[in-house]
């Protein structure tokens, strides 16, 4: 599905969050709630305001998901079934929201990666996120 | 019709202030026709599309960013009407370009990434809030008059 030329985009902005999974992954969060109030629905052991500390734990656990799918973009499917079984069965978000949280994945890239961020990158990403929320929701039924 | 806080019209505002809106339209657009190629489909005769690097330097790309982006200034000014203002574009992008809806949405969401990347750390949570509450109205307006 990927290029070669998008996987190596999507490595080389891997490589600027690597280390750094729980901070990038707690703006994520904190973007997603701000813009989009209703995807706390899905977060309710986060409570009503998730402080700090829960949005970098959690934000780190998403991130290093999405590392996993990083090191595996030949075989995301083999590489996130145990995710996409808990998507499926138990947490059940909805597919309309995985956009959303896409595109507060841009915005976290494009304000910290700036001038860095080019429009090869945001492509390539921008597919690869999708791949990943299909891969997640296609076992919904 | 949008429904801004004090706070969130201060921060669109604020923001806007600092934006070259000529070159944002130009980049805003690019990067819609290269991140979603098959929104390319409405502009055959812009000619060389076929590179990220093409598409960026298209100047037929750049100028209809601009007009594209402009237009959209003269949206921030009219926050309480965006249906109004936006009435007779709407009727041109479905009666005569016969464009999808959904383009607005995506278009907004590519203007908000280049002013993410622009302003950076400045464009913080709130002030994406603020601004895809205004792509989201100005997508709203254009997608009213259609039939």
């Amino acid at each position: 599905m990927l290029s070669a030329q998008e996987r190596a985009q999507v490595a080389q902005v891997w490589d600027l969050i690597a280390g750094h999974e729980a901070a990038f992954g707690a703006e994520l969060l904190l973007r997603l709630f701000t813009v989009y109030p209703s995807t706390k629905t899905y977060f309710p052991h986060l409570g009503s305001c998730a402080d700090k500390a829960q949005l970098l734990s959690h934000g780190r656990r998403m991130l290093e998901a999405v590392g996993v799918a990083v090191q595996h973009l030949d075989n995301l499917r083999a590489a996130l079934r145990p995710l996409a079984d808990l998507h499926a069965q138990v947490l059940r978000v909805d597919p309309s929201n995985f956009p959303l949280l896409i595109q507060c994945f841009q915005v976290v890239l494009a304000s910290h990666l700036q001038d860095e961020f080019t429009v090869e990158m945001q492509a390539a990403w921008d597919k690869f996120l999708t791949g990943v929320a299909v891969v997640l929701t296609e076992k919904y039924r | 019709m949008v429904h801004l806080t004090a706070e969130e019209k201060s921060l669109v505002s604020g923001l806007w202030g600092k934006v070259n809106v000529d070159e944002v339209g130009g980049e805003a657009l690019g990067r819609l026709l290269i991140v979603y190629p098959w929104t390319q489909r409405f502009f055959d005769s812009f000619g060389d599309l076929s590179t990220p690097d093409a598409v960026m330097s298209n100047a037929k790309v750049k100028a209809h960013g601009k007009k594209v982006l402009n237009s959209f200034s003269d949206g921030l000014k009219n926050l309480d009407n965006l249906k109004g203002t936006f009435a007779k574009l709407s009727e041109l992008h479905c009666d005569k370009l016969h464009v999808d809806p959904e383009n607005f949405k995506l278009l907004g969401n590519v203007l908000v990434c280049v002013l993410a990347r622009h302003f950076g750390r400045e464009f913080t949570p709130l002030a994406q809030a603020a601004y895809q509450k205004v792509v989201a109205g100005v997508a709203n307006a254009l997608a009213h008059k259609y039939h």
